[in-house]
């Protein structure tokens, strides 16, 4: 588990010595091609500024007048008989919208319950399941200037409720048994 | 989008209106453009270090050998521009860090989707190769979630990454049913 933990900061020191080495083994100027990506990144994460704004001012409308609240209320009762417990439905409604407003309530589960109990674990697991889909569709196709993103947003959402059903199931196992 | 986005703002002033939260409203709003911004700058770093380290690689001929490695994997999925080297070096150079969990993540994505573009010239329609690199990188399959890990080790669990299982196999789940619903969507609109 240890070594899983440090894969990922293994492998980034690995990548920003091997490449640079490798490109200037084959002849590359490296420091030139460099600075002329670092351009181009540039240029890129900027690109997406306008379709952020976009995408955030009706993020926080929605969050802001107390409808995102509603929703999962309303959520909460629908899923009621499937053995959800109510405290997590905020991380379920949140988590495709917001990455930092979901890891704020799941924090906020954590520490009222405790990461160690049966709610923590569930709010850990479905805070870890997904990623925010809302900010991948909005970065990915601003930076290529796309706006009819056609049925990619449809297909993330439904990708992240079996993501959620999946966790749930996994979650049930593990503090119930099968 | 559109839609989606016009239901944001319509349901949010509407609720706004009904129950008299005008004030956090404006100033939810206001916060979030700032957001947006604050988001841009702290990602400008992150951009100009992994696109300097892509460009190294590509000239240097590393992508092209990473999409002929990926290609019996990716390939599959990727069946429009599976020949295209520097499209699917980059598409595999953007999995291979969402399932590390390193920040070149968004970078190496957003680059893959230009090289994507290249061939799709000038239309602002999204295409299956870019809904599928999409669809995998939202999904955010990764063999350890250090977000989540670190708040509950900050918390004090005893156990801070007995979550990783659960949220790999979620997270695959999560990836596979998202493609599933991709390619029948694709099917519908023919």
């Amino acid at each position: 588990m240890l070594f899983l933990a440090n894969l990922g900061m293994y492998v980034f020191p690995v990548i920003l010595i091997g490449v640079p080495l490798f490109a200037w083994v084959k002849g590359v100027p490296v420091y030139e091609t460099f600075v002329r990506g670092a351009e181009e990144g540039l240029k890129v994460v900027t690109g997406t500024l306008p379709y952020l704004v976009a995408i955030f001012v009706g993020i926080s409308c929605f969050r802001g007048s107390g409808a995102l609240q509603l929703v999962s209320g309303c959520l909460g009762r629908l899923l009621r008989p499937l053995g959800i417990p109510t405290e997590v439905l905020p991380i379920i409604v949140t988590r495709p919208i917001s990455g930092s407003g979901s890891l704020g309530v799941t924090g906020e589960i954590l520490q009222v319950h405790g990461p160690d109990t049966s709610l923590g674990l569930l709010a850990s697991i479905l805070q870890g399941a997904t990623d925010t889909s809302f900010y991948v569709v909005t970065i990915y196709f601003g930076a290529v200037g796309i706006r009819q993103t056609r049925h990619a947003l449809p297909a993330c959402l439904i990708g992240d409720l079996f993501g959620f059903l999946t966790g749930f199931i996994i979650w049930r196992l593990m503090v119930f048994g099968p | 989008m559109n839609a989606v986005w016009l239901v944001l703002i319509a349901s949010g002033c509407a609720v706004a209106l009904v129950t008299g939260n005008v004030e956090p409203l404006m100033s939810s709003v206001l916060d979030g453009a700032y957001h947006a911004v604050q988001l841009v700058i702290g990602l400008v770093g992150i951009f100009c270090l992994w696109g300097g380290i892509e460009r190294l690689a590509n000239e240097s001929g590393l992508i092209d050998a990473l999409a002929r490695i990926t290609r019996p994997v990716l390939g599959p999925l990727f069946p429009y521009v599976r020949e295209q080297e520097k499209i699917m070096g980059a598409v595999s150079a953007t999995i291979i860090s969402n399932i590390l969990g390193l920040s070149s993540q968004t970078p190496l994505g957003l680059k893959a989707m230009a090289e994507i573009k290249r061939i799709h010239g000038e239309s602002h329609r999204a295409i299956h190769s870019m809904i599928t690199l999409v669809v995998i990188s939202a999904a955010g399959f990764c063999i350890f979630p250090s977000g989540v890990i670190a708040l509950r080790a900050a918390l004090g669990s005893k156990n801070p990454a007995i979550v990783a299982g659960p949220t790999a196999v979620a997270g695959l789940v999560a990836t596979c049913a998202g493609l599933v619903a991709h390619s029948l969507f694709s099917k519908r609109s023919g």
